[in-house]
């Protein structure tokens, strides 16, 4: 691994049909090492089957993908999963009525097996998930508490640091911050920037433009399945950003209204 | 969805803890509180039978509501471990008529008792493991495979007996699994007691028990975990068919004859005690605790009727009215135990 290749990702010539539409139309995407990458374009522009592909949920008609300088061929989600793709599906990954250690070990709780029988380790898994808890500085009071009493923004917390703790290469989040209260918004955001810290690529795909702006290095634009454009954060604003998405000179009011708030503070 | 955290405003979310400890111990409260609760209306009952009748509260009838029970409590707690699921199993009452019947039989054959118990447990399982696949592999619902096997087993009963009762042996040892006494304590009981025990334990602290209230909950979310779902429907199946045999070992060993009406009407008293014991038929919340509850409030109410010199065809009446008025207070009362997300 002496000379790691500079893509964590690279997607070229994504293509993919559904006759008479095409999806996706010759795409391709690039996401470096700890890279938050912000997919944007409008309902139907291709970003959600795009991370499809790349969670391996969608099979491309053609098209290459590669992770880490090596080509794969993604046939089904255990297989993204396998080469350490993760997608955070909110409202799929947790149990209401298990508790928040329950949710983060789901499926790979610490055991102690007694006659061959495989017991909960209930007071590690709650000091493992504290831990975890801690590292990735989400807030919750009580590892005990069970998921249905948490806020959105602390299951969406929850969701993430799940996903996060399988120590992905790359996090995929379709909407993370949608639905959620200021504050939360806030508080997933922060725990994005910590994932991306620790080396793992995030592609954020959202509406919220001015979350882009907050934490990711990257935008790139799709519109009708195609790539429009991408641009450096620090070299855009959000108006060109909402014309790119609408494919026209668009001067809407909640950009200009957005991007004075953006200036304001 | 989110109603709970409307009021989530900055200041509210950025003090967390307090807010969102508060409402843990107020919620843990309520939902603790189906346990309370039937164990409130079990001492009511109690109560109730014990002013009203001279007979209920002597240690010979406690003994004798607690033997009568003991096949209900088997049977409930591992219902409890289906319904957790969000299934149901209506075949109880027909394989304890079935293994009622076959021990018999089997016994008669000349097979020496224990491999007539075992035999009769490994068919229990074997039932099991043909609804819960068509249950968990084929995807058809519970309800429907369970009532076709209600129907189906019973028919092989009767088909069997030719509708008579096929007598045991009475100088045979199997009877001692009905009728023997360890101390005061009759051996139903025990075998019960030992079977609640190990239920509890499986249900609350081990995977097993983790991943049946998990497909209660969110079965694509444990399945995208990595576990198998299917497996763990599969084997919720096969214990309550397993357990169901076991209550026909009882009843059969007690009564000292095998019988193709048996059990009949059973899985209605076994519902009524799981789900008065406060698990959700919705799936993903149980108490194994509250079932054993459930079904003792269950026992107790059919015993003290008689007692009291009420009509024994009150009992199903009551049973009815229970499962129906305890499902109503969990929507009403506990709108949380079926919120849906």
């Amino acid at each position: 691994m002496q000379d790691t290749p500079p893509f964590r990702v690279r997607m070229t010539g994504i293509s993919k049909q559904y006759p008479p539409i095409k999806v996706l139309d010759d795409v391709s995407l690039t996401l470096k090492p700890g890279e938050v990458l912000g997919l944007v374009g409008d309902n139907g522009a291709g970003k959600s089957t795009l991370s499809k592909v790349l969670s391996g949920a969608i099979i491309p008609d053609s098209g290459t993908i590669e992770i880490d300088g090596e080509i794969v061929h993604f046939t089904s989600p255990a297989d993204a999963r396998a080469a350490r793709v993760e997608m955070v599906y909110q409202d799929l990954s947790l149990c209401d009525t298990v508790d928040v250690a329950g949710n983060l070990f789901l499926g790979r709780e610490p055991r102690r097996r007694i006659l061959g029988i495989p017991f909960l380790d209930k007071a590690d898994m709650h000091r493992q998930a504290r831990a975890m808890l801690d590292r990735l500085g989400i807030v919750i009071a009580d590892t005990r508490l069970k998921v249905e009493n948490l806020s959105g923004g602390q299951r969406q917390s929850i969701a993430i640091g799940r996903a996060a703790s399988f120590a992905p290469r790359v996090l995929i989040m379709d909407e993370p911050t949608a639905a959620l209260a200021v504050a939360e918004v806030e508080a997933v955001l922060e725990l994005i920037r910590t994932v991306s810290a620790a080396g793992v690529s995030v592609i954020l795909i959202t509406h919220r433009l001015q979350d882009l702006f907050l934490v990711c290095d990257r935008i790139q634009v799709m519109y009708e399945g195609r790539n429009v454009a991408e641009r450096l954060v620090s070299e855009t604003t959000i108006e060109e950003i909402v014309n790119l998405i609408v494919g026209r000179k668009f001067t809407a009011r909640s950009a200009r209204r957005a991007q004075d708030a953006e200036l304001a503070p | 969805m989110n109603q709970g955290t409307s009021s989530g405003d900055v200041r509210a979310a950025s003090l967390p803890s307090e807010r969102r400890l508060l409402k843990h111990s107020l919620l843990t409260e309520l939902a603790g509180n189906s346990v309370i609760s039937i164990a409130a209306f079990f001492a009511v009952v109690c109560v109730v039978f014990s002013l009203g009748t001279d007979a209920f509260l002597t240690s010979a009838n406690l003994l004798n509501v607690v033997r009568q029970a003991a096949p209900l409590l088997i049977v409930s707690a591992a219902m409890t471990f289906v319904i957790t699921t969000g299934g149901i199993d209506l075949a109880v009452g027909s394989v304890v008529a079935i293994t009622a019947t076959l021990s018999a039989v089997f016994l008669q054959w000349g097979l020496p008792w224990p491999l007539a118990v075992l035999a009769l447990l490994g068919i229990g399982a074997a039932i099991g493991a043909l609804q819960g696949f068509f249950v968990a592999f084929e995807r058809i619902p519970a309800f429907i495979v369970t009532l076709a096997g209600l129907s189906v087993i019973r028919g092989i009963a009767l088909l069997i007996t030719g509708g008579y009762s096929i007598p045991i042996d009475p100088e045979s040892s199997f009877n001692l699994i009905g009728r023997g006494q360890i101390g005061p304590i009759p051996a139903p009981v025990v075998i019960a007691c030992l079977f609640i025990v190990l239920a509890n334990v499986v249900y609350g602290a081990t995977t097993f028990g983790r991943y049946v209230t998990g497909v209660g909950a969110n079965a694509e979310a444990v399945r995208r975990a990595g576990v198998n779902t299917r497996l763990v429907l599969l084997k919720v199946y096969i214990l309550s068919a397993t357990a169901a045999a076991l209550a026909g070992i009882v009843i059969a060993a007690r009564l000292g004859s095998g019988s193709a009406n048996s059990g009949q009407g059973f899985e209605l008293d076994v519902i009524a005690a799981v789900v008065l014991g406060g698990t959700s038929l919705f799936g993903g919340r149980g108490s194994i605790i509250g079932t054993l509850l459930g079904a003792l409030t269950v026992s107790v109410i059919a015993n003290g009727l008689i007692l009291a010199h009420l009509s024994p065809f009150l009992t199903p009446i009551v049973t009815g009215t229970i499962i129906l008025v305890a499902i109503w207070l969990n929507f009403r009362l506990f709108p949380a135990a079926t919120r849906t997300r």
